[in-house]
């Protein structure tokens, strides 16, 4: 049998992979085996999905509705279309920037658009390092400034009021 | 060798066949996906975050009490043979194993629990079982997550539930798994009619390592495609009855396998395995995996294999290539390996 990638020498390397519910068989010389990241053999077990099926972030592409491009998460900044690219969101406030986007994605993988699973409310807050708060306090301070300067007095109170939980909860 | 590996038992309790169905379903795995509040996803979190995010994990596991002399992971202090050794014991899966930032995990003293820190998501909790064990897996997963959820405020919402890097394990968080042993179906070319009707239950079928790996000796791990919209319990029963329905069709495979012309044939060929396996002089993982396959199935379908399930299930970890070279007690070539594993497996299998 030739090898299926450059159909030139013959097909040593075998190899069974189940993906999106298919079983595909490949049949490899050792050389395009090689090259496909699998010169260790089955040993290391592993392959990149993305050589055999493609890139799977296709699969959000096609799935996500189109967005203004400016659109961003608010708190860790990530663009829209970032998301997009990648399938990967930046920070669990990603939900609520793009609530009605991801509401859409939602019923599309699960079939649903709302948690019935359990409930949960978070313990106390976290005993971060000296380091970590003062990074906050100081990403917190960045922002306030900002918001004082575009007269966003709301948002500039809500900042104040972080400041002081992140202040009196660590000092 | 690496003081990391000598530190774990040689055999691991969840590999021992006291579960149900033991000849078909290897072990049951539930995990959870969870995020901390207040940190970015580690894709985009900072080294000096993720550090932090390590530490806290890390101390919250061991404020569980349930990793009672158990390990506690930093990951750029482990090799490259440790980091395999981990992934091949299924605590951790590859892809935190090629992690180059700071990745951590703990893994209790019977290696049921674990946590994987810094992979996709902050925390991936995890109980493995033996055998066909959802409920029990279900239970002592949860009790896990419970207890590092009053320990750390874990990202959640009402309306998507467990906030994930991914959307596809947002809402439960929640992935029940079931490493399954389908020699018969594939010997009869039935497994791409299985898993294109999986596809329409609402569940997925992966290699033995989990997502992106490779199906070796007939292991396929089933689990639920989605994970929002339905209860955790929900979730299970669907998995619960895919897979029932998955062991009667692997059964009335095996059934077809021991009727008529067919009957030599599968004999012939179970007996052969058991040579190949009993006598080879040099072994690769991949050939050794072909062959257990079989032999599995001879066991079960009553032939004397010369030893018991719990046997089996241990060589077919044992096997694997840190695990040789661990007991080995150096690195090995991949040709060196084949002769040890050849070696070892001819004093298992007698």
């Amino acid at each position: 049998m030739l090898c299926e990638e450059c159909r030139e020498k013959n097909a040593v390397v075998f190899l069974k992979l189940a993906v999106n519910n298919k079983v595909t068989e490949l049949h490899l010389c050792p050389a395009c085996a090689a090259k496909k990241g699998m010169g260790f053999g089955l040993e290391t077990g592993a392959f990149n999905i993305s050589d055999i099926v493609g890139n799977m972030s296709g699969y959000f592409k096609d799935f996500l509705p189109p967005e203004k491009k400016t659109l961003r998460c608010g708190t860790c900044g990530l663009k829209y279309s970032e998301f997009k690219d990648t399938g990967r969101l930046g920070c669990p406030e990603c939900y609520a920037g793009f609530e009605a986007q991801l509401t859409e994605l939602m019923s599309r993988i699960h079939g649903a658009t709302q948690h019935s699973g359990r409930a949960y409310s978070a313990g106390p807050s976290l005993k971060l390092s000296k380091a970590e708060t003062s990074r906050r306090l100081q990403e917190l301070r960045a922002s306030l400034k900002e918001a004082v300067a575009k007269e966003d007095f709301e948002g500039a109170a809500r900042l104040r009021d972080a400041l002081k939980r992140l202040e009196g909860g660590n000092g | 060798m690496a003081e990391l590996i000598k530190s774990f038992r040689p055999y691991v309790t969840w590999a021992n066949a006291h579960g149900a169905w033991p000849d078909m379903i290897f072990s049951t795995r539930v995990r959870f996906a969870r995020n901390l509040e207040g940190f970015p996803f580690p894709n985009r979190a900072e080294p000096r975050q993720l550090a932090e995010i390590r530490r806290l994990a890390l101390a919250a596991a061991k404020q569980t009490g349930l990793f009672s002399r158990g390990h506690y992971l930093k990951f750029e202090a482990l090799g490259p043979l440790e980091k395999r050794f981990l992934v091949e014991r299924h605590h951790v899966s590859h892809a935190l194993a090629a992690a180059v930032l700071p990745a951590g995990a703990a893994v209790a003293n019977d290696e049921d629990l674990s946590v994987m820190v810094n992979e996709e998501d902050h925390l991936r909790l995890q109980c493995l079982n033996s055998g066909f064990a959802i409920d029990e897996a279900f239970r002592a997963a949860l009790k896990l997550d419970e207890a590092l959820g009053r320990e750390l405020p874990f990202a959640y919402g009402p309306k998507f539930g467990f906030l994930t890097a991914c959307p596809t394990n947002a809402g439960t968080g929640m992935r029940v798994s079931c490493l399954a042993h389908l020699p018969a179906l594939s010997r009869l070319g039935q497994m791409p009619q299985v898993l294109e009707s999986l596809s329409h239950l609402g569940v997925t079928a992966r290699g033995i390592y989990g997502e992106g790996t490779y199906v070796l000796g007939d292991f396929y791990q089933i689990s639920n495609a989605t994970c929002l919209g339905r209860g955790e319990e929900e979730f299970c029963q669907n998995i619960d009855r895919v897979i029932r329905n998955l062991i009667r069709q692997e059964i009335a495979a095996r059934e077809t396998l021991l009727k008529g012309p067919f009957k030599l044939k599968t004999e012939d060929a179970v007996f052969r395995a058991l040579g190949l396996l009993r006598h080879a002089r040099t072994l690769s993982y991949e050939e050794f995996m072909q062959n257990i396959s079989l032999v599995r199935m001879g066991a079960a379908m009553g032939w004397n294999m010369g030893v018991d399930f719990s046997t089996f299930n241990q060589v077919t970890l044992l096997m694997q290539p840190a695990h040789i070279q661990a007991a080995a007690g150096r690195a090995l070539d991949p040709a060196e390996r084949d002769i040890f594993r050849a070696e070892s497996l001819r004093k298992k299998l007698g």
